[in-house]
């Protein structure tokens, strides 16, 4: 087993935390829609707003760490290996197949990652954002000249988000699990050094 | 075979949910009132005390409202009215015997009415029918799922009765004339 | 609670006594001189009882306006001016007609043919038909207003004037009021007081807490839950506080209310032609302290919901229920001996009277929710209806007009004579001391010939019971904070706004279709990752 250092400082901070942050967001948010009582109204619409807040502050600091560092590049999606991905997942991680994917620091995530986190960047992210931020303004809406807006369809799109992410959670909490060992990816992220083959 | 043992907890898992989710459901009658909360109650009171159902026993042992003890705590709620009515008919079986005495625990029978955020005027019950299979008496609780039912049919071609603000507390010891059990 | 509705009108009415009776003393004490404390209760720098005018028998009360009036030169015009007096009223935005003299109502049902008995409440003396010298300045009743001792009661049947001799009443309670001490009261004008407001707007429709549901004689000396601003031990505000005059003109009125102000507080002082009896005139647009994210949001709800939504979550919260329904078609059944026939309900008021039908009265009402822009369109005597269910007034606005807010109000609900030949709501003379009068002789057609002729049509021969409702705005017995409405009230299935449409609620409304494949989805992902992880510890123990 070899070790390389693939998670830095700052990624590891801003994947908990963020974690942290969207796990809150789903769960007071799904509250304010009306799924069950848990914190109470009030409790949950404060909640889900400061935790909105935070995550833009977080996200400020990431986006310019991506730039300045070019980790960007991570999540530049290729077609290469992604039936291989699928393949391994459907069958070979059972008969302890090897992986198909060799990670190195230069490229920490498998096509199939790739693919996955380029969709909540490009789809569940805007989508979710977008629509937050204008329910978040609503009363300004006036003033932007937006009013011809419609409220039912921002909330619309915002829960339909919100279940895109919460699937997206599940997935991706239990393939965190899919490592050599259930949890070497798990302590990866925390310490950042991934033990590769 | 896994199939089978995740389908099989999986249900368990539903059914507990299910169970949990409408315990309420099955254990207390809900319905609405075209009433206020006091002309609810005071119809339900005159329905108490017409001479069928004191033919079986039943009479009035007392008018409480919880929210007065909220309000004198400094607290404020809405009023919430209960009912207390009991038939010496039905009591006294039921705390004749060792095995059934415990049911002295409902006594008397009480009926709840309250307002709710749509506005509209509600009647709770106890589910007497459900409560007599649960224990195996239930000779006497569907006499009494029976009654309640009467209680709770009005006519609204009838002016409002007045409320009768019966002492709590009217069973037990010596409080025969006024009260019940 | 049983003791509680007996003994709090007692207790309230003792009080009420009290404050009258020893109100004078108890502010004299505080600024005690160790003058002469029988009077000057109030601040004014004028003691009425020194005025040379105002020391003699006064045998009615025009002669004590006429009295007033030698100082007072130009308060009669001025009252003449206003509603109080003309009972008149014309809506600059719909051009109707309104004020008590012209609508119709679902309580009396109107004013028409009955002025002896409702100008009671009528800032005048002498009101008893059309002949009314409505600019004699004599005509007009200083003391209905500015009476403090308690003892001014102008009595319904007298034509607004209050009794000079002795007289029984109530009729045949056995009880008798001494003649008005006119002199006694002239001595102690003063401000109006919830006490002279109240004679009348704690009594509308007939009875204590009858007609608006948030206006009753528990205002009188009300608890700070009851109120916040009367609270007698807090800010103990007069209906004057908020309902500010100039030159008699009382601000503040339900036939043009004012839905909503976007303009801020009031700089006092400052005049803009805006109405002072608002929340905002007070408290501004953004009345929630603070710069928390719920302090924010709830000021947010300012452009769509009315303060009075959230701030009286139930009105008639006092111990005297309110008048919820009153039908008329069941009047007029007598007992055995061809008497009148009351029956006590629930809340200790008449469910049943025969001179008026059937009542049903409530506390702690939770109001109807409706969007409301100030604009109040009535349905007037003479115009058609249909025998459907009719509005007596309808409250108009809707989610896209910026200046209406989601408001509380009661609605009353009734059953009263229809005119089937006229296609109209039907006037009918009640009280009188004439055989026409139904509550004389029970008689239908003759009520209807006299209140139809008495409103300038002809009765057709044939009426009916329509069912009517009437708005009412609910703006009193403003709750403190802490009483206030929760979010959760609101935002969840069958909350307190479930009917108000064209407003997106947060808990209330969801695309159930969604939510189930949202949530079916999620589901089966998380069976499947369960599915999938067990596959995988399985084959790795077969290893």
């Amino acid at each position: 087993m070899e070790r390389i250092y693939v998670f830095k400082r700052f990624e590891r901070f801003w994947h908990w935390s963020q974690a942290a942050l969207i796990i809150t967001l789903l769960f007071t948010g799904f509250e304010v829609h009306g799924s069950y009582t848990v914190l109470g109204f009030e409790t949950a619409v404060a909640t889900h707003t400061t935790a909105a807040w935070t995550l833009v502050g977080l996200w400020v600091f990431a986006v310019f760490w991506h730039f300045t560092t070019g980790e960007w590049k991570q999540y530049i999606p290729t077609t290469d290996k992604v039936v291989a991905m699928f393949r391994y997942y459907l069958t070979g991680i059972f008969t302890n197949a090897p992986h198909p994917f060799k990670q190195t620091t230069l490229s920490k995530h498998n096509p199939l990652q790739r693919l996955a986190y380029l969709f909540v960047l490009l789809i569940i992210n805007p989508l979710i954002w977008i629509t937050g931020w204008f329910y978040l303004f609503y009363n300004s809406w006036a003033d932007w000249g937006v009013s011809w807006l419609n409220i039912e369809y921002i909330a619309l799109f915002h829960v339909i988000a919100a279940f895109m992410m919460l699937i997206f959670l599940i997935a991706h909490v239990y393939l965190g699990t899919a490592g050599h060992t259930p949890t070497a990816h798990i302590k990866a992220m925390v310490t950042g050094w991934e033990e590769v083959d | 075979m896994l199939k089978v043992i995740t389908g099989f907890f999986i249900a368990i898992i539903l059914v507990a949910v299910v169970a949990l989710t409408s315990a309420q459901a099955l254990m207390f009658n809900i319905t609405p009132s075209p009433y206020g909360v006091e002309e609810t109650a005071a119809r339900i009171q005159a329905n108490i005390q017409k001479p069928n159902m004191k033919a079986n026993g039943w009479s009035l042992s007392g008018l409480r409202d919880p929210g007065k003890a909220v309000a004198a705590a400094g607290g404020n709620v809405m009023p919430v009215l209960l009912i207390e009515a009991c038939s010496t008919k039905y009591s006294g079986p039921l705390l004749k015997a060792d095995d059934t005495r415990i049911f002295s625990i409902l006594m008397p029978c009480t009926i709840t009415v309250f307002k709710n955020d749509d506005g509209k005027t509600y009647i709770g019950t106890m589910n007497a029918g459900l409560m007599g299979k649960l224990f195996g008496v239930s000779d006497i609780m569907d006499k009494v799922a029976a009654d309640q039912k009467v209680f709770l049919s009005f006519d609204p071609d009838e002016a409002a009765p007045p409320l009768i603000k019966v002492q709590p507390g009217g069973g037990g010891g010596g409080g025969a004339a006024g009260g019940g059990c | 609670m049983n003791k509680g509705i007996k003994t709090l009108p007692k207790m309230l009415l003792i009080g009420a006594c009290l404050l009258f009776a020893g109100g004078a003393s108890a502010a004299t004490d505080a600024a005690s001189t160790g003058e002469d404390t029988a009077r000057s209760k109030s601040e004014s720098t004028a003691d009425h009882s020194k005025f040379e005018e105002l020391n003699k028998d006064f045998e009615s009360g025009p002669e004590v306006t006429e009295a007033c009036l030698e100082c007072h030169t130009e308060a009669a015009e001025q009252v003449q001016h206003t509603k109080h007096w003309t009972w008149e009223y014309l809506n600059p935005v719909t051009q109707q007609k309104l004020g008590k003299k012209n609508v119709v109502n679902n309580f009396c049902t109107s004013v028409t043919s009955n002025q002896t008995f409702c100008s009671a409440c009528h800032v005048g003396y002498g009101w008893s038909d059309d002949s009314f010298d409505f600019t004699s300045e004599k005509n007009v009743d200083c003391l209905a207003c500015h009476d403090t001792t308690g003892k001014y009661k102008k009595i319904p049947g007298l034509s607004g004037h209050p009794n000079y001799d002795t007289m029984e009443w109530p009729p045949h309670s056995g009880n008798f009021r001494e003649p008005t001490d006119l002199t006694k009261i002239a001595q102690n004008v003063g401000k109006t007081s919830r006490q002279t407001c109240g004679n009348c707007h704690f009594y509308g429709g007939g009875g204590d807490a009858v007609k608006h549901g948030d206006l009753d004689s528990s205002l009188l000396e009300p608890t700070r839950y009851l109120d916040v601003h009367m609270d007698a031990e807090g800010l103990d505000f007069t209906c004057g506080s908020c309902h500010l005059s100039d030159s008699h003109e009382v601000s503040g009125s339900r036939y043009a209310p004012t839905a909503s102000d976007d303009n801020g507080a009031l700089i006092r002082g400052k005049k803009d032609g805006r109405n002072p009896t608002t929340c905002v005139a007070c408290h501004g647009n953004e009345p929630h302290p603070g710069t928390t994210v719920s302090t924010a949001k709830l000021n947010a709800h300012t452009d769509k919901v009315a303060c009075q939504t959230c701030h009286i979550p139930e009105y008639a919260r006092g111990p005297i229920a309110t008048k919820m329904t009153w039908d008329w078609s069941t009047a007029g059944r007598l007992d055995e001996q061809g008497k009148r026939i009351r029956i006590k309900g629930s809340e200790g008021r008449d469910s049943y009277d025969s001179k008026k039908g059937t009542f049903t009265y409530e506390r702690f009402v939770i109001p109807e929710y409706t969007w409301f822009n100030g604009n109040v369109k009535f349905t007037l005597f003479g115009e058609k209806v249909t025998e459907d269910k009719v509005k007596i007034n309808e409250f108009l606005g809707g989610p896209d007009d910026p200046d209406s807010r989601i408001w509380p109000t009661k609605v009353f609900r009734g059953k009263q004579p229809y005119d089937v030949g006229n296609e109209t709501l039907a006037v009918f003379h009640t009280a009188g001391k004439d055989d026409s009068a139904y509550w004389n002789t029970y008689d239908w057609d003759k009520a209807l010939s006299w209140g139809m002729e008495a409103q300038g049509l002809e009765y057709s021969g044939e009426m009916k019971f329509v069912e009517t409702e009437m708005s009412w705005p609910i703006t009193h017995m403003v709750a403190p904070k802490e009483d206030a409405l929760t979010c959760a009230q609101c935002h969840r299935e069958n909350g307190r706004l479930q009917n108000i449409s064209g407003v997106h609620m947060p808990g209330r409304d969801n695309t159930p279709m969604v939510d189930t494949i949202g949530w079916t989805l999620a589901l089966l992902t998380l069976l499947g990752v369960l599915f999938h992880g067990a596959l995988r510890f399985i084959m790795s123990k077969k290893d």
